[in-house]
């Protein structure tokens, strides 16, 4: 980390989305707050249905019908020509929003081949993007710079003439973070870019998306149900669930002492990439149905250590530990006479270091 | 996972309403009819009066007997004509789909074969050469229009049957050894419901349109009231040179009302099995209603602060 | 390529069937169609007229079927189609003078609909959630209704009542045939209002469809990939269109079937020279070699017409192009 993370990208607060309109509708993203600074990496790992989806689209005014922002504030800290500005994306207009899309914030999404348009070769999608950049470069400059950003992921320049179906699932992800990559923005949204990819392929992207980071410092959202892909790249963790954050702290803390029940139920479902053989226990149950959400903590009816009090109070998101992290769970509540299981506690904290 | 209830959207009730209304008049019509449509003793040319609902004909005959009288064998011939139609393909459909290999291959050719051949001259060509008695009887032309009509039908049912061969449940089936036909019937069948009623609804649809227009063509017995018979003579007899809109309209109409009723139904029953297309805004009533502007525009999520709104989720 | 020679495959064997078909209907149709034709015509025309139909037919022949479809065959290969009882000429000469109008008409009709129906249900699919969703009632009804019932109702409106345009017949039969200014200008006259009865009633059809496909294709992550990019909604709107028409070139092969058969109709009502008209007059008087004639040139001209949507399609889907799509 240096000192450029202190200043800020993206600043969220009080963010919460709805699905649905008037009564129909369920709350999918509540009450969500944070920062992020400057060619930083936030994950954000969470089930299906936990919202982290709908938070990045949501912040990015992406999201479809029947979504709707309900509250808060989005600031963008744009960056390039228009440094130092403060962009308020919730009261933009859409003709604002277009001069900001892509070339301060660009996004890859899951599946590469739903993606990009099939009837195009790669070449006219990279055109078309630097074209709406920049009107007046010329067709072999932005040629020039496509063949530029495919050499970026290790691609070569012949993959300009294909089309999307002539191109392997891996090949096809790296031509959409090249392509993320094509206008320099200051924050490139990852949703889930790896998953539909086979495990060695999903290692060597994430190790050249850090690499890239490194050179190009841009900052990253890098959206994921795979706990410890995170670990590798983010500098912060946020962990969801049923649309609230439920812990939030440095990536390696969070892996090496999570402190939420929900967060170690999470790491359970995933093998490590490297390190020892840990038997896979998962979370039991299923996501809470967000039309008729449990009362309480949303977790209880899955959580082991739940008691009394989290069936009828919902915890709220507190920092502990010297502030540097944050939990939403009554066990670490300094009221709380619980006995808080080994795994979660302080003293787990000692495992940091072993090669999680 | 997937409720059987067909969206509930005002499309579908009023087309169902309309049907509802010509069913209903394909039961009683002949009864309710207040003349015989074949009596030509009134006074021709009659614009619509209390007399005469509909007016009456250069034949003097009252057009509005005429409609409900051949209101039954129009919807009759149609049902008829979808069922043996929806049958011929549900059948070819199950068993190219689920079969596959040498079968697949020859029943597709065999409805591409259908698909290709225009039907209506086809159909024409058949009709001519059936004996002139046959060519009255609605259950022989129904099953001709039938036999041109089902290839459509098939394709469909054919690729939804592919794609639900290899699903857990009919493998399951397969591994517990249930006959080929009890899993076609009995674990593919009701999965392919929705599909069905979509093509024979279509069928429907063609059938009543292909039987009305062989019968304007005068190739049925001009002598059997349907609404294609009855624009046959208003043709021969020049009723829209003459500007006789009351004999043309009524079954002009309501052959598209029964088309129309048929189409709104479909149109649930497509937002069913392809739920992208449900109507996943706001009609502008209800969006009045909760206080949006305007109607959310894709890459323009909608801000709509909570303060104004109530959280409906949480009672 | 395989799925280009199986295409092709599909209509030589149509082609085939429908040949056979002729052969094969009157022969094998209950209650002899063939046989009381012969006896419905005897005196009224030349003896030589009753032999080649009977000849055409396979009529107190005592040749196996095998050889008669053989023979069959032969005259088809002469572009021999029999002789129009009727009109007391060869069919395929008949047909020749004919069929240039049909195709002019609904070819014209075709293309002018398909165009404007696709473009509106671009636009529909576009603004769904919109006021213009009202349009769809109105385009389900008009779809709904019979091609030949609207043509009658623009009659009686435009020139039974108004005067507004001319009603029977292809041009001003004044005019002598030819490529005069006056002769063409007459012809595009007359085809105005059968020409504007097709369109509005094949147009609701393609209106509706295109507009399903492009909610659909609205909803795919290229298209919000596209507004991510920061494009003008008019790029995004075009992204989802190109992708949202592929459907409905792949089902011009239904819907060209049902709109020449629709259209048919049209000229009868309009009293247009052409195959439909003759189709009508064929069957009223009982000339299946002419009949059999005018089936065989629809079927082959909807097999062309469904070749070219085909090639239409490789045109526009690279999909089609490579070997390593499935």
């Amino acid at each position: 980390m240096n000192e450029d993370s202190l200043v800020p990208v993206l600043d969220v607060t009080n963010f919460s989305v709805d699905y649905g309109y008037g009564d129909d509708a369920v709350r999918a993203v509540s009450d969500v707050s944070f920062s992020l600074g400057r060619s930083q990496v936030l994950g954000v790992a969470g089930e299906s249905g936990s919202g982290k989806s709908t938070l990045v689209y949501g912040l990015t005014r992406l999201l479809r019908a029947p979504g709707v922002i309900t509250s808060g504030e989005v600031t963008l800290h744009l960056a390039g020509e228009r440094n130092g500005e403060a962009f308020n994306v919730l009261t933009a207009s859409e003709d604002e929003l277009r001069q900001v899309r892509w070339s301060q914030v660009s996004i890859v999404m899951q599946s590469a081949l739903n993606a990009l348009n099939p009837l195009r070769r790669v070449g006219k999608e990279f055109d078309e993007v630097l074209r709406r950049h920049d009107r007046t470069s010329s067709k072999t400059a932005r040629q020039e710079r496509a063949i530029e950003l495919l050499a970026l992921v290790g691609l070569a320049a012949d993959r300009l003439q294909r089309f999307p179906h002539e191109l392997s699932g891996g090949q096809r992800q790296r031509v959409m973070i090249a392509m993320a990559l094509a206008l320099r923005p200051e924050l490139v949204i990852m949703d889930e870019p790896t998953t539909a990819l086979d495990v060695v392929t999903q290692r060597e992207i994430v190790s050249e998306l850090y690499e890239l980071r490194q050179k190009l410092g841009f900052a990253m959202i890098f959206i994921t149900h795979d706990l410890s892909l995170l670990v590798e790249l983010a500098d912060e963790i946020m962990v969801m669930y049923a649309g609230e954050i439920v812990e939030r702290a440095p990536a390696v803390e969070l892996h090496g002492a999570p402190r939420h029940p929900y967060t170690l139920g999470l790491m359970n479902s995933f093998p490590p990439l490297q390190g020892d053989r840990v038997r896979m226990t998962g979370i039991p149950g299923s996501p809470p149905n967000l039309k008729s959400p449990p009362g309480g903590c949303a977790f209880h009816p899955r959580c082991p250590s739940a008691h009394d009090r989290c069936r009828t109070q919902a915890p709220p998101l507190v920092a502990i530990e010297d502030g540097h992290r944050s939990v939403a769970c009554w066990l670490h509540d300094s009221s709380s006479t619980e006995v808080v299981p080994v795994s979660l506690s302080r003293r787990a904290a000692s495992r940091i270091g072993q090669g999680a | 996972m997937r409720s059987m209830r067909v969206p509930r959207s005002p499309k579908v009730l009023v087309g169902l309403c309309i049907l509802g209304i010509f069913i209903l008049l394909t039961l009683i019509g002949p009864w309710i009819a207040p003349y015989d449509p074949n009596d030509t003793s009134f006074v021709p040319n009659l614009r619509p009066s209390w007399q005469h609902l509909f007016g009456t004909t250069t034949l003097g005959q009252d057009v509005i007997s005429q409609l409900l009288v051949g209101c039954r064998v129009t919807m009759v011939v149609g049902f008829i004509a979808g069922t043996l139609a929806t049958i011929i393909s549900l059948v070819v459909g199950l068993a190219a789909g689920y079969i596959g290999g040498r079968t697949d291959e020859g029943l597709s050719l065999l409805s591409n074969v259908f698909l290709a051949i225009p039907g209506l001259p086809l159909l024409i060509v058949i009709n001519s050469y059936l004996p002139a008695g046959e060519q009255a009887n609605p259950l022989v032309v129904g099953l001709v229009i039938a036999l041109t009509g089902w290839a459509w039908g098939a394709r469909v049912l054919r690729a939804q049957t592919m794609s639900l061969r290899d699903r857990d449940f009919v493998e399951a089936a397969r591994i517990i050894g249930e006959s080929r036909w009890r899993i076609m019937l009995g674990e593919i069948g009701p999965n392919l419901l929705p599909i069905i009623a979509a093509s024979f609804l279509f069928t429907i649809l063609y059938s009543v349109g292909v039987y009305t227009t062989l019968a304007f063509l005068g190739l049925t017995n001009v002598a059997t009231w349907n609404w294609g018979t009855m624009l046959y003579w208003a043709q021969t007899n020049n009723a829209a040179l003459a500007n006789e809109w009351w004999w043309l309209a009524p079954p002009g109409i309501a052959i598209a009302l029964v088309g129309t009723s048929l189409a709104l139904i479909n149109f649930g029953i497509d937002e069913f099995i392809n739920p992208r297309l449900r109507a996943a805004g706001l009609t502008a009533r209800q969006r009045r209603r909760v206080g949006m502007a305007r109607r959310p525009r894709l890459g323009f999520t909608p801000v709509q602060r909570s303060e104004v709104r109530k959280k409906g989720a949480s009672s | 390529m395989r799925t280009a020679l199986r295409r092709l495959g599909i209509y030589v064997f149509t082609a085939w069937a429908t040949i056979t078909a002729n052969f094969v209907l009157p022969r094998l149709m209950p209650g002899n169609p063939i046989e009381q034709l012969i006896g419905k015509l005897q005196g009224r025309v030349t003896p030589e007229m009753i032999a080649a139909i009977k000849a055409q037919f396979g009529q107190g022949l005592n040749e196996p079927m095998w050889v008669q479809y053989g023979h069959y065959w032969g005259q088809l290969f002469h572009g021999d189609m029999g002789v129009s009882i009727t009109l007391s000429a060869p069919v395929s000469q008949v047909l020749s003078s004919q069929m240039w109008w049909t195709i002019g008409l609904i070819g014209t009709a075709a293309v002018v609909s398909f165009i404007i129906g696709t473009a509106l249900g671009v636009l529909f699919g576009w603004t769904r959630g919109s006021r213009a969703d009202s349009i769809i009632p109105v385009a389900t009804f008009l779809q709904s209704v019979p091609y030949y019932f609207l043509g009658t109702i623009l009659i009686m409106l435009f020139a039974g009542t108004l005067h507004l345009f001319p009603i029977m017949g292809a041009y001003d039969s004044s005019l002598n045939p030819g490529w005069s200014w006056a002769y063409i200008a007459s012809v595009l006259r007359y085809a105005e209002l059968p020409l504007t009865s097709i369109v509005l009633s094949s147009l609701a059809g393609w209106m509706l469809g295109m507009r399903n496909m492009m909610v659909t294709t609205v909803s795919e992550d290229f298209v919000l990939m596209a507004v991510a990019k920061g494009l003008p909604r008019r790029s995004v709107m075009w992204h989802a269109a190109r992708n949202a028409v592929l459907p409905s070139v792949a089902n011009l092969a239904l819907t060209i079937g049902l709109l020449v058969s629709g259209s048919l109709l049209v000229e009868q009502i309009f009293n247009y020279p052409g195959v439909g008209n003759l189709l009508v007059s064929a069957v009223g008087n009982e000339d299946y070699p002419l009949l059999q004639g005018i089936f065989l040139m629809i079927t082959f001209t909807v097999l062309g017409a469904n070749l070219l949507a085909d090639i239409l399609y490789y045109v526009l889907d690279p999909r089609t192009r490579t070997a390593s799509v499935n």
